[in-house]
């Protein structure tokens, strides 16, 4: 009998596993674009925790990533080529550009590889897009700053890296939010990049121009150079809407701990990662996934902000990661 | 008056003040102190390495250092990582800081000396090296500068900037060097002629060597400041550094060829790079557009500067 039982769970076990993994010989490969700041260091940390975890537990067999060292579209073309050659079986991707990758994208996908774009996605309709609404993380920002400031006011708008889509689609979302509400008038708009130094200088130059500005809307990485920036002309502080990282949060702690500054944060986490990840193996397990699935931002308000602190390491970035039951609920409420 | 204007740094002083003074007239009146700051403070680092890129330029066709960007975040990533935000290794973490310049740029003139490669392709080369150290050193993590070198950075003395003191201490230096010592004629021989040079026996090899380890010094030391400055090391700290170092070399008014460089013109160069953004950014132009006019201004500087000059 006990002998029964005991080989009855083992089944179990097998069959139980045999559903979740049909994919112990795949082998899948990072395509990765950019890795010079701290986000992207910790997009490739959370691709490593988690795929190391999934090699050694028999669910794929290699899941190796790449970085182009120069950040250009024909490098990581030439890159995916050289995954097509290698035999890979899918290919995720964070891509340099939207459309200058779609015909190296397209040689993987009639080599039958699958290939998996997130954060950077791309157009060519074969692949799958794992895409975050970034106009709606502009518009949000508004309604944010509409709320604590119903009577609206002069905003200043830091923008990321000219020419980079991302930048163009946050923009939109926060002038789509200011036409919105009308009270809010954008006084100023400034480049930077999506670095705290740049953001400071540039914010530092524009500063003695403007009037006084009751909300800032970022892009992210650059809250705390323009805090920096505000403080040092010594103009009052006003809301500066963050973007997850630990030095904004560090002092968004300190000004609330000192006078009860109250803001938000929001950004992507660079655990979607990992997201890309468990969709190419459910794929390749041969799993329904739509071809377009949208990530929640990670967005930290006032009640969570010590809970956020304490998990994201210093100098870091916040971070969530996902597990193979976060991607299938994040793929069923796509499909759904 | 027209003594003045033969000189090929003059213009880029007008245009920075002209710049400012377009950008004052637009704020209100205690903003213009605060714009002087600001530009005083953001263009020091700029100029830092500038008068590096400068020595290197000087030294003639085909010298120039790409590794600027990769050199200040190294050193800065390390230098930070090791005083770990501890007042007491102030003193160390500095002296690390340049340690590190000093073998970036004795790396940097190895791969050019002793595999003959083109400047250009091994700077270039070589801050693929050092920018991966750094990323491996510390995965971008950005760690807190002491609070005595933060508050140093960030402080003022006599109403203007401490980095703007330290910055104007260099230009000091550079044009006595440039100007005044063995060194500096060397570097302007080479630059003119340097069959020449060699064979009125100026170490040519040596020259260069030093020239590109005082580069990296520079780099390093503007990198170290900056991460004190603006709270922290991050991996992208001297991406803006590699075009501006050479727009300031040539806006200042010295050679692209080598054999003529110019100090006064560094610190004008980077004050009017500032200026000309912060002044577009002021009249609300887009980054589409800014970026046309900038580039647009600094032909019609350069163009100014290289005129044939009557003096001479």
């Amino acid at each position: 009998m006990k002998a029964a039982t005991c080989l009855a769970l083992t089944t179990a076990l097998v069959v139980g596993t045999a559903a979740t993994a049909d994919t112990p010989d795949k082998r899948i490969a990072l395509s990765n674009n950019y890795a010079g700041n701290s986000w992207r260091q910790a997009m490739l940390e959370s691709w490593e925790a988690a795929t190391s975890q999934a090699v050694s537990g028999g669910i794929v067999a290699a899941a190796d990533a790449f970085t182009t060292a120069e950040n250009q579209a024909t490098e990581q073309a030439a890159q995916i080529q050289n995954m097509i050659l290698q035999g890979y079986d899918a290919i995720v991707l964070n891509a340099a550009s939207p459309t200058a990758l779609n015909g190296a994208v397209k040689e993987a996908c009639d080599a039958g590889i699958v290939v998996v774009s997130f954060d950077g996605i791309v157009e060519e309709p074969c692949a799958w897009r794992i895409a975050v609404d970034f106009e709606q993380m502009g518009r949000d920002q508004i309604e944010y700053l509409a709320n604590r400031l119903p009577e609206g006011g002069a905003l200043l708008e830091i923008r990321g890296l000219a020419g980079v889509f991302v930048d163009d689609a946050i923009s939109r979302g926060i002038h789509d939010g200011v036409a919105a509400h009308p009270d809010f008038t954008i006084a100023g708009s400034v480049n930077g990049d999506w670095a705290q130094d740049v953001a400071q200088r540039a914010v530092a130059g524009i500063l003695p121009s403007l009037p006084e500005i009751v909300g800032v809307a970022t892009q992210g990485g650059d809250g705390y150079g323009a805090a920096q920036a505000f403080e040092a002309a010594g103009r009052d502080m006003p809301i500066i809407v963050l973007g997850n990282r630990q030095d904004e949060l560090q002092w968004w702690a300190e000004q609330r701990d000192a006078s009860g500054y109250e803001t938000m944060s929001v950004s992507i986490a660079p655990g979607v990662s990992t997201l890309a990840f468990w969709v190419a193996q459910q794929v390749l397990d041969g799993a329904e996934v739509p071809k377009d699935l949208t990530v929640p931002f990670l967005r930290i308000d006032q009640a969570d902000l010590d809970a956020a602190l304490e998990t994201t390491p210093e100098g870091g970035v916040a971070n969530t990661e996902y597990d193979l039951e976060a991607a299938r609920k994040v793929i069923s409420d796509a499909a759904s | 008056m027209t003594a003045l204007l033969d000189r090929p740094w003059i213009w880029a002083w007008l245009a920075a003040i002209a710049a400012f003074a377009a950008t004052a007239a637009i704020g209100q009146s205690q903003g213009i102190a605060g714009l002087l700051v600001a530009a005083l403070t953001f263009s020091a680092f700029t100029t830092l390495v500038g008068l590096g890129q400068m020595f290197v330029i000087t030294l003639g066709p085909g010298n120039i250092d790409l590794s600027i960007p990769a050199t200040m975040t190294l050193a800065a990533t390390l230098s930070l990582k090791f005083m770990g935000g501890a007042g007491a290794l102030a003193l160390p973490g500095f002296a690390l800081a340049l340690a590190i310049g000093l073998g970036a740029g004795l790396a940097n003139y190895a791969l050019i000396w002793l595999l003959r490669i083109p400047p250009i392709i091994a700077t270039l080369a070589a801050s693929f090296v050092y920018q991966s150290l750094a990323i491996w050193s510390n995965r971008g993590l950005r760690i807190k500068p002491p609070e005595i070198l933060s508050d140093a950075m960030l402080g003022r003395t006599l109403g203007l900037p401490n980095v703007a003191y330290v910055a104007l201490l260099l230009c000091g230096l550079a044009w006595v060097v440039l100007e005044r010592a063995r060194f500096g004629r060397e570097v302007t021989a080479i630059g003119q002629n340097p069959r020449a040079a060699r064979r009125v026996g100026i170490p040519v090899e040596r020259v260069r060597c030093a020239t590109y380890v005082l580069c990296a010094a520079l780099a390093a030391l503007a990198g170290f400041l900056l991460a004190c400055f603006s709270g922290g090391a991050a991996l992208n700290m001297g991406q803006e550094y590699l075009l501006s170092s050479i727009a300031v070399v040539v806006i200042g008014g010295s050679s692209i060829g080598g054999g003529r460089s110019n100090v006064p013109g560094v610190p004008a160069g980077a004050l009017f790079l500032f200026l000309v953004v912060s002044m577009l950014n002021s009249y609300g132009l887009g980054a589409g557009v800014r970026l046309l006019l900038t580039g647009i201004i600094i032909v019609g500087i350069v163009a100014l500067g290289a005129r044939p000059r009557t003096a001479e």
